[in-house]
């Protein structure tokens, strides 16, 4: 039977950054995912925001966690060569209740130690954002808010993990656990292994997984929202993230410009849907508050519009939880419990903090061998000219375009299949191929192709995302 | 630096039309690029008859009708580059061509974009449900079937009545394919009345006006969509495990972006304008190729 100092159940962001930050220390670490790829459960969508910490009351784990978290994400985002947009946030208010609403979130952010933050006046805000629906009468201006794309940062994260030592597990499903001479027993569906320490970040399943050993505590409410995504370089496309929160009750909107250059608008809350289905009445309702905002906006420029699915913790007697559900049910055992927003921005500290205790109880050295940085796959299309050539000179392939939107070379699809990506939509995740205005109808089966080719497999057995989600049915044999 | 007086960019109808009408106006220093690893665009997936009437007085399919159109390409001394995509283009009028192996700026003269359009995706729709395998644009449901020998779904809804929509309702049902239904949200079909009768009415396959789908099902796979009739509000959930969308083309000429207008560019083609038959992009081709031809010449 393996033995593992630990076990992280679930390669979500979560998971993935759990393992790296428990990979800079000396531990036999294995990074258990059910799925066939990492990030492909409630991971594959959210806002994309990198909060400053002005949303959490003073004192809490969450408010100190933001804060500390936001502050070092272009360390972060470096070793792991994932991209970051520093593009401030503005916090709208269109009347007398929201602005006491802003007033109070200055005071808690200035409270949380948050840097830059400014209360504007309607006439600064108009100026930063010209597109600005009229009527607005204060903004909150947040300076170190921020986007990343969370693909990227989950994957490089496991790059990175996997780099430091730790051992990714895809298609291994948890189905028992139980404790053995002091160890966790952990009964897979590939497999028995055992583990000093268990870290369980499984998502939406997280509370089943803890309580295959212990008694229900916190129970997972999955809930839905809906999103849309305009074409890069949209009409009235804002610089900064925008906050809106209508007077009635109901999710606020959020307006992301990416950092791919897309605007992201965001989102709605619909409870009880396990399924990542997008929702009529939530898209339209993410469209109504944009427009509010954004009048400018062209909905003709839609490129997509999806669903995620967030964990929303709750008490076993129904209540809703606000803060971050760490459980330490047994010593050695550690379970992140419906972490939702900001889970992105704090998903490091989270791994460290967890890395941090661990430590202890495992009585865990430093891994002298740690190396924080991880390279990212190259990317021609932000390169200088000359530099793109001398790329193209050393491999050629990064002269063959596959996806013509996004300017994604062969190379690169080849790379992102040597490094785990196994369907379409890991690719996608990995290289950005499909993300464009045409949505993968001009790539998607040059991309097929080649994980055919790669992964050895006939093209009718080639999954846009997991199991049964083959693309091809069948193909006739050739004359 | 490589040069050349004119630059053509996309060897489909418009492109090779435009090239050899410029060779016959007396540009003698013509660069065709083209992404394709053959030339044609999207000709030589359109194994259906309706094309070149106009330009060679007979019906053709698209393989053909592209046979045909290379040979009085040939006939010139137009250089042909196929597998190269065209990264960039600045206002000195340079180029960025990309290819396997090689990436280089050529400076020109004069540039004609060929590069036709793409199909409006179904992710502008908004549409509710999820985002499954087994949704394909009736484009590439043709490449895949037409050219790559693959079987795509046996129960097929066709959102869209375009033209494009029309012919795959034949091939699928040509196929052996259950076409269940054509849905169009307009009053009557969006394509030609004789694709309407050719593709459609020939192989009895339901045609559905004022309906549209609004919501897709299916976790791994699709398996059926909902579907609204417009008038009535009236909704029902039809199985399927194939949705092909036929939404519109939208004329694609994203590497001109921001530099419409220029006197050494000129759009033929369906990236000007989407036409509705391709002989009359290759027209419209033509008398630009030869109109610069001649400017060119001098």
């Amino acid at each position: 039977m393996e033995r593992f100092d630990v076990a992280v159940i679930g390669a979500g962001l979560l998971g993935c950054f759990a393992a790296r930050e428990l990979s800079r220390r000396k531990l036999d670490i294995v990074l258990l995912e059910a799925r066939e790829d990492v990030c492909t459960g409630i991971s594959r969508a959210n806002t994309a925001v990198i909060y400053p910490g002005c949303d959490h009351k003073p004192g809490t784990l969450k408010a100190e966690m933001t804060v500390r978290a936001n502050a070092g994400f272009d360390r972060l985002c470096e070793e792991l060569n994932v991209p970051l947009s520093r593009c401030g946030s503005l916090m709208l208010s269109f009347g007398p209740r929201a602005d006491a609403v802003l007033r109070e979130k200055l005071r808690q952010g200035q409270e949380n130690g948050v840097p830059g933050l400014r209360l504007l006046s309607a006439n600064e805000a108009y100026r930063m954002e010209p597109a600005l629906a009229p009527g607005l009468s204060s903004a909150l201006f947040s300076p170190t808010a921020g986007t990343v794309n969370p693909w990227q940062l989950g994957i490089a994260a496991c790059e990175n993990a996997v780099r430091n030592g730790a051992q990714l597990r895809r298609n291994t499903r948890v189905l028992a656990m139980r404790t053995e001479d002091g160890s966790y027993r952990i009964e897979t569906d590939r497999g028995v292994l055992t583990a000093r320490a268990v870290v369980n970040c499984a998502g939406l399943a997280a509370d089943r997984v803890q309580e295959l050993l212990f008694p229900p505590s916190v129970r997972i409410v999955p809930t839905a929202g809906d999103y849309v995504v305009l074409d890069q370089n949209c009409a009235g496309r804002p610089a900064h993230i925008l906050e809106y929160e209508p007077e009635k009750r109901g999710k606020g909107l959020t307006a992301v410009p990416t950092v791919k250059g897309n605007l992201l608008l965001g989102t709605t809350e619909r409870e009880n849907t396990l399924a990542y289905a997008a929702a009529e009445c939530g898209l339209d309702r993410v469209k109504a508050l944009a427009v509010r905002i954004l009048p400018g906006l062209d909905f003709s420029e839609v490129i997509r519009s999806f669903a995620a699915v967030r964990p929303n913790p709750r008490s076993p007697d129904g209540s809703s939880i606000q803060s971050f559900c760490i459980e330490h049910p047994a010593e050695r055992f550690w379970s992140l419990i419906g972490i939702k927003t900001p889970g992105l921005t704090c998903a490091r500290e989270l791994g460290s903090y967890i890395s941090d205790r661990l430590a202890t109880e495992l009585d865990a050295e430093q891994n002298p061998l740690f190396t924080p940085e991880r390279r990212g796959i190259p990317k021609p299309h932000s390169l200088p000219y000359e530099e793109r050539k001398a790329l193209v000179g050393r491999d050629p392939d990064y002269g063959e375009i596959v996806c013509f939107c996004e300017d994604v070379t062969r190379a690169e699809v080849l790379e992102a299949i040597r490094r785990g990506a196994v369907t379409v939509d890991g690719v996608k995740r990995r290289v950005g191929t499909g993300m464009g205005c045409c949505q993968g109808a001009r790539c998607e089966q040059k991309i097929t192709a080649m994980l055919a080719e790669a992964l050895g497999v006939p093209e009718s057995a080639v999954c846009k995302d997991g199991p049964g989600s083959e693309i091809v049915r069948a193909e006739h044999e050739r004359l | 630096m490589r040069g050349c007086k004119l630059l053509i960019v996309g060897a489909g109808a418009a492109g090779i039309s435009a090239a050899a009408a410029a060779w016959d106006a007396g540009c003698r220093d013509i660069l065709l690029v083209d992404r394709g690893i053959r030339p044609g665009g999207i000709l030589p997936q359109c194994l259906h008859e309706g094309f070149g009437m106009a330009d060679f007085g007979r019906e053709l399919t698209g393989p053909e009708y592209t046979a045909l159109l290379l040979t009085r390409l040939g006939r010139t001394g137009a250089a042909l580059q196929p597998e190269t995509e065209l990264l960039s283009v600045s206002k000195d009028r340079i180029a960025v061509l990309s290819r396997r192996g090689s990436l280089e700026q050529l400076h020109f003269e004069h540039m004609i974009l060929a590069t036709g359009c793409r199909e409006k995706s179904i992710g502008a729709l908004c549409i509710a449900g999820t985002r499954p395998a087994g949704i394909f644009t009736a484009g590439q449901a043709q490449e895949r079937i037409n050219l790559r020998n693959q079987d795509l779904g046996d129960e097929i809804v066709i959102l869209g009545s375009g033209d494009l929509g029309l012919i795959m309702a034949r091939r699928f049902t040509l196929e052996g394919k259950h076409v269940i239904a054509v849905l169009e949200q307009e009053a009557q079909a969006g394509g030609m009345a004789r694709n309407v009768r050719r593709c459609i009415k020939a192989y009895s396959i339901p045609l559905r006006c004022r309906t549209t789908v609004r919501e897709i099902h299916g976790e791994g796979r699709v398996c059926g969509v909902t579907v609204e009739h417009l008038d009535s509000g009236a909704r029902e959930t039809i199985s399927c495990d194939t949705l092909v969308t036929a939404l519109g083309l939208i004329p694609d000429r994203e590497a001109a972006r921001g530099l419409e207008g220029s006197e050494w560019l000129s759009l033929a083609g369906n990236c000007s304008r989407v036409h509705d038959i391709v002989d009359s992009a290759a027209a419209e081709a033509t008398r630009i190729g030869t109109l610069i031809g001649r400017q060119l010449s001098v």
